[in-house]
This record gives structure tokens, C-alpha cells and sequence, in this order.
């Protein structure tokens, strides 16, 4: 009884923050409920035991789109009027809005009962993949390709945001270059925060392997310090151009491909034998935590431009 | 004992509710953010609960996540509030 009382609560205040951020014409109040509106779904995902789900959607709803949605903001000035939308265009978003919905109820109810889905097969299966947390299992062994072809499509997204920077501002460092007080309190912050995040990080990956946690929520933990640093003006983003920076970006998905081809060795693409599944899912997971720390950063930081003169 | 906890994690979602009438009620901008920052808060008592009610101390993990991270949006909002959005309203104290 208390325990759906809990959900229910949940699901009511979940409702009222989406609400609130779609309905408001206050741009700010909409992102500060959006920023409320994912802390309530990683609550909401613990309580049906996704734990991992759990801790990417903290570390990007807390961590970078807060900080995404809030640096457009700031950089929007006295843009920042929202048109009354005409009533033929919210009339056709509230009906496609019930439609989507009404599919999803459809779905769901055509569900079987106790859906266990493929979990015992997993369970299953799970001394052959080398590692103990299953959805790492799913994730980079069993179905291996979605995260290599993931951690791809992470790679074209920012060369989408690249591809709109203007002609003198390609070369240039990404988004716009920070500055604070020296010694200031956003100074001091920037400089304590990355020590503890980057422990935390690494620890995420590391347990990954056990338990929930893996490259893409540990990499968005160390890209949400990474920006802060930038925010507080101690580290200017790199150009670019930078060679470095472009082996570091392909790094990611590069290792996991090559070790994906190794695995015609041992029978087809993208198979780890068992003896070797776990060092190899564990050197993926490091190496694609930088890869995908990396682009985070710069996705958030956006198209490079001219420092202004 | 688990029944407890989650009648304790509906104290902590009312006293989130709370906070969310100010963010919808503003006035000021920095209200709304510093009752968003409270709702960080409740959230990570939140995990911390449900972590209890479950015994599942993996949990815990996303509160260390939302600890480290909840200020970052206060930081953005700081950084809006400097006038290309660039700079620290701390500077513009000593000019």
C-alpha cells in the first residue's frame, strides 16, 4: 500500500514538472523544471531497479543538460520572448501528443503479464560473458554492436554540431571562451570539484563490470568536471584541429572495432572467448570512456567560433 | 521495515513538492534555481531511502552522482547571469 503510495506520488509530481516545463511561457522556469523533471525519473528508474539507467540519466540530467540548456540560455539575451504558438499548431501537438500516447498505453497492455523478457537466458548465460553486472553483458558482449554502433553515432552528432560552425570560426576552440576572477569562488570550485569527480568517474567505470555502472555513465561524470573546469575558465577547450583530440575522439569506437575484428579469430565478429571476454570488455570500457568523455564535452561546448576580438 | 522507509520517501517527495511551488512561483530567477538545488537535495535523501527500503546498496552510487553533480547547474545559472554569458558576476564586483 505505502509502497504504491510512493509511486503514485512520484508519478504525479513527474507529471506536474513536465507539465510545467512544456506549458510555461518563462524559458528559464521551463529548463529549472526540466532539470527537476530528470532528477524525478532517476528516482523513478531506481524504484523499477534500473539502476544503471539510474545513474546515466543522473549523470546527464544533473550533470550536462542543466549546463547545456542554461549556457543557451545565457547566450540568448533579449532573444528570450516565446511567441504564442497558433492554434492550429498546438491543436495538431496535442492530438500527435495523444496519439504517441495511446500507442504506448496499446503496447503496453498487449505486454505478457510477469514479462520477464530475455532475463533468464541472461542470467543464464552470464559466466560466458565475463563479466557480473548483466547489463554489461547485454551491453558489450551479447549484443556488442549496439554500443559499437552507439559509440559511432556519438562521433557523427558532433560532427553534425561541427559542421554548422561558420568559416572563420572552423579551427577555432569550441564554443565561447571563459573567463572568471581569479582566486574567485567559481575558481576554487572549479579547481575542487574535478579531484573528487574524477575519482567517482573512474570508480564508475571500474564497477561497471560487477555492478551497475559503465564507460557511458563514468564518462559523462568526468565530461561534467571536464566542463567545469572550462566554465571556470582554468582550461581553455582544445582547437578543434587539434591532432590529438581527433585520435582521442575515434579512440573509442577505433579499439572496440579492432577488437571486434580480432574476434574473427575466434569464430565470428564481435565474439570475446570466454577466456578472454573480460579483460577485453574491460579495456573497451577504458578506452571508450575517454572517447565518449570527450565528445560529451564538446557536444555540450558546441560548433567552434572566432574569439571575439 | 522496507514499508517504513518508503512512508518516509513520501515525507521527502512532499517536502520536494514544496520546493517545486517555488520554482513555479518565482518571483526572481535565483529562486527558482536555488529551489531546483533543493530539490537536488531531497533527491539524494531520496536514493539514500530507497537504497534502504530495497537493500540494494548499489543505489547508493546515483546519490554520490547527484551529490557531486547537483551544483553544476547552479554554476551554468552564475555563468547565464554574466553578460555574454562568458564571464563571472564576481568580476564585474571589482570593476
Amino acid at each position: 500500500m505505502i509502497a504504491s503510495g510512493f509511486d503514485i506520488t512520484v508519478c504525479v509530481l513527474l507529471c506536474l514538472c513536465a507539465l510545467a516545463a512544456v506549458t510555461g511561457r518563462d524559458t528559464f522556469r521551463a529548463i529549472v523544471f526540466f532539470i527537476v523533471y530528470g532528477l524525478l525519473i532517476s528516482v523513478a528508474w531506481l524504484r523499477i531497479d534500473a539502476i544503471d539507467v539510474a545513474l546515466a540519466e543522473a549523470a546527464i540530467g544533473a550533470g550536462l543538460t542543466g549546463v547545456l540548456l542554461l549556457g543557451a540560455f545565457g547566450q540568448m539575451g533579449s532573444a528570450d520572448t516565446m511567441a504564442r504558438e497558433p492554434r492550429g499548431a498546438v491543436l495538431i501537438a496535442l492530438v500527435a501528443g495523444a496519439g504517441i500516447g495511446a500507442a504506448v498505453l496499446f503496447a503496453v497492455q498487449g505486454l505478457p503479464p510477469e514479462g520477464a523478457g530475455l532475463t533468464a537466458e541472461v542470467l543464464a548465460q552470464l559466466e560466458a560473458s565475463g563479466v557480473g553486472n548483466p547489463v554489461t553483458a547485454v551491453l558489450l558482449n551479447f549484443r556488442g554492436y549496439d554500443t559499437l554502433l552507439e559509440s559511432i553515432v556519438l562521433l557523427v552528432a558532433l560532427i553534425g554540431v561541427w559542421s554548422v560552425a561558420s568559416e572563420t570560426g572552423w579551427g577555432e576552440r569550441p564554443g565561447i571562451v571563459h573567463h572568471a576572477r581569479a582566486g574567485g569562488t567559481l575558481q576554487s570550485f572549479g579547481r575542487f570539484l574535478p579531484a573528487i569527480g574524477l575519482v567517482i568517474g573512474a570508480y564508475i567505470v571500474w564497477a561497471g563490470s560487477s555492478g551497475p555502472g559503465g564507460a557511458f555513465q563514468g564518462g559523462t561524470v568526468l565530461a561534467a568536471v571536464a566542463i567545469l573546469t572550462i566554465l571556470a575558465g582554468l582550461v581553455d577547450a582544445p582547437r578543434v584541429t587539434t591532432r590529438w583530440l581527433r585520435w582521442a575522439l575515434v579512440m573509442g569506437p577505433g579499439v572496440f572495432l579492432g577488437v571486434a575484428l580480432l574476434g574473427l579469430f575466434g569464430g565470428a565478429f564481435l565474439v570475446f572467448p570466454q577466456a578472454v571476454a573480460y579483460p577485453a570488455i574491460v579495456a573497451i570500457e577504458i578506452v571508450l570512456t575517454a572517447s565518449i568523455a570527450l565528445t560529451l564535452v564538446l557536444l555540450v561546448l558546441g560548433p567552434p567560433r572566432e574569439a571575439p576580438q | 521495515m522496507s514499508d517504513w522507509y518508503l512512508a518516509i520517501g513520501i515525507g521527502l517527495l512532499l517536502t520536494l513538492a514544496g520546493a517545486l511551488f517555488r520554482v513555479w512561483r518565482g518571483p526572481d530567477a535565483a529562486d527558482r534555481m536555488m529551489a531546483a538545488q533543493l530539490t537536488g537535495t531531497a533527491g539524494i535523501a531520496l536514493v539514500v531511502i530507497l537504497a534502504a527500503a530495497s537493500g540494494d546498496w548499489a543505489m547508493l552510487d546515483v546519490g554520490l552522482v547527484l551529490a557531486l553533480l547537483a551544483a553544476l547547474a547552479a554554476v551554468a545559472f552564475v555563468k547565464a547571469a554574466s553578460p555574454n554569458g562568458a564571464g563571472d558576476p564576481e568580476e564585474d564586483d571589482l570593476s
